[in-house]
């Protein structure tokens, strides 16, 4: 079963990972700050080596984006960020996993201070057995 | 004679050539991995070159050359990988034998795979991967395409699955009589799986050049001429028949799911169906009665009533009961409340159902979600009906099904 894990988070300045620009995660002491990271590496190299990893991508500042609204029978182009919220789409993982309970194992291990994780099951265009 | 034809010749030869290497080195993986270039060189070369006489002799040649020069290239590692004292132990599940291409039984090399793909130590998705390499000859890149998954993704669920195995080697065991079962069991219970995955896409063997349920049903026939006694093998091959027979039938022209009570009978695969039926009655008389040959028996009820009214819900009531005694699970308790709402009347079904709605760990499960919406519609509840197909539509996530279930809510 595929799921993305989305990251919403507030880095300042914006960059990757997300967490080395989050003042809730910066304010921790450097060997904590160095042990999630460590456990987090550990993750990705899990979930890599299981082939449970699909893709993964960090995506750039959002006032980068262009948004499209449909107009006059046209697009109109403005530029972003779509949503004027605090917490910004940031970038996702896709993973393939046998159930819904190992992808939210996975997931919580996402989390950090100061950021939302977002576990989105995926659609698939097959249909179970009735 | 058509590609098709030679491919389904050289994938039939790959578990005899991947048994002969593994009599002759130890490394699993690279023994793999070489009857993999061989297969992939038989795809190039006899299409236009012609079939050799002897193919099964032609592989094994193709892929030892491959696996020696790949020792040579890693030299003096490989070399130390065959000393390691009490290494792998993938031949050992293989009888010795004078003659690699020999004269043994067809079988015993497909059994001694589909063992050890079945691994104890591998996930499921793994053991699925490598059952398909290993024994049915595909390519990673086949296998990727038919779960949608990247290439890179796939390749690494086989190494890992592959490193596994190397890594258990040492403890690896031939099957004792009394291990057998067990292991068979998994075996079972991989092929069920793969057959499931083909048998659920909706791509389709129209999209793909690969039809992943018949990929399982060869499989399945190959390990039932091996163990034509065990009776939950043929229990399981003809649930698979009984099952693919309705495959024609079970989408419509947009791709959308036709319920079984829906579908076009004259449609499902006669063939199919009445080998299927063979298959379960001679089993059923015979030993204990195992989880695959109910399901194949209530699957051939379904195929003998020639339309849907005509269905022996009494019997198929009767059968998922002595299924929810064999292999409890919700699936099951929740496919006899139907059986038993239409056998007595949706109240009683309903009452069935009852005990599965309370339970927290099945809150998220679309598919009692969509069976207590079916029951609230025949007991004449339409509004309680519609709300209930409208949770179990957000629930799923099969977009077939969710076109389906957003259908039954908004009608």
């Amino acid at each position: 079963m595929k799921f993305v894990i989305l990251i919403h988070s507030n880095p300042q300045p914006w960059g990757h990972p997300t967490g080395d620009f989050v003042a809730e995660n910066l304010a921790l002491p450097q060997d904590q700050r160095d042990r999630m990271g460590a456990e987090f590496d550990a993750l990705l190299t899990e979930i890599h080596a299981k082939g449970e990893l699909v893709v993964a991508e960090a995506l750039a500042e959002p006032r980068s984006s262009t948004l499209y609204r449909w107009q006059d029978g046209k697009a109109l182009a403005t530029d972003g960020p779509y949503a004027e919220t605090k917490e910004q789409f940031a970038g996702f993982f896709m993973i393939d996993v046998q159930d819904r309970a190992r992808a939210e194992e996975i997931a919580a291990r996402f989390a950090g201070p100061g950021e939302t994780i977002e576990l989105r099951p995926a659609m698939w265009p097959g249909a179970d057995e009735q | 004679m058509t590609e098709q034809v030679g491919r389904d010749v050289w994938r039939h030869e790959a578990p005899h050539v991947l048994t002969a290497l593994l009599r002759r080195s130890r490394d699993f993986e690279a023994c793999e991995d070489a009857v993999q270039e061989a297969l992939l060189a038989a795809a190039r070369q006899w299409p236009s070159e012609g079939r050799p006489d002897d193919p099964r002799a032609w592989l094994i040649r193709v892929a030892s050359r491959r696996l020696i020069d790949e020792q040579r290239r890693r030299g003096a590692d490989a070399a130390r990988e065959q000393h390691v004292a009490g290494r792998v132990s993938a031949a050992d599940l293989v009888a010795p034998s004078a003659e690699d291409e020999g004269d043994r039984p067809v079988g015993d090399d497909t059994l001694a795979l589909l063992l050890l793909c079945a691994h104890p130590a591998l996930s499921d998705a793994s053991r699925v991967a490598l059952t398909l390499r290993a024994v049915a000859g595909l390519s990673t890149a086949q296998i990727a395409a038919v779960f949608l998954v990247p290439e890179a993704t796939m390749a690494q669920r086989v190494s890992r699955a592959k490193a596994t195995i190397r890594a258990t080697g040492a403890r690896l065991q031939p099957p004792t009589l009394d291990d057998l079962p067990t292991r068979l069991h998994a075996v079972r219970h991989v092929l069920h799986l793969t057959f499931t995955a083909g048998h659920t896409a909706a791509t389709g063997p129209h999209l793909l050049d690969l039809d992943l349920a018949a990929e399982a049903i060869r499989l399945t026939e190959r390990l039932h001429r091996v163990l034509p006694d065990d009776t939950e093998t043929a229990g399981l091959l003809a649930l698979m028949l009984l099952t693919h027979a309705r495959a024609g039938a079970r989408l419509d022209s947009h791709g959308d799911l036709v319920p079984l009570d829906e579908q076009d009978r004259t449609r499902w695969d006669g063939e199919l169906i009445a080998r299927g039926i063979h298959l379960v009655e001679a089993a059923l008389p015979v030993g204990d009665v195992g989880p695959f040959q109910l399901q194949a028996a209530i699957a051939a009820v379904h195929a003998e009533a020639v339309t849907a009214a005509d269905t022996d819900w009494l019997q198929i009531t009767m059968l998922y009961r002595m299924l929810d005694r064999a292999a409890p699970s919700p699936t099951v308790s929740l496919n006899l409340a139907v059986a038993v709402a239409m056998a007595h009347g949706p109240h009683a079904g309903l009452a069935v159902l009852a005990p599965l709605l309370d339970r927290d760990d099945q809150r998220r499960n679309h598919r009692l979600h969509a069976a207590h919406a079916h029951l609230l519609e025949l007991a004449g509840e339409p509004d309680a009906a519609r709300a209930a197909y409208a949770l179990a539509a957000r629930l799923t996530q099969s977009l077939p099904e969710q076109r389906y279930l957003n259908r039954r809510s908004t009608r």
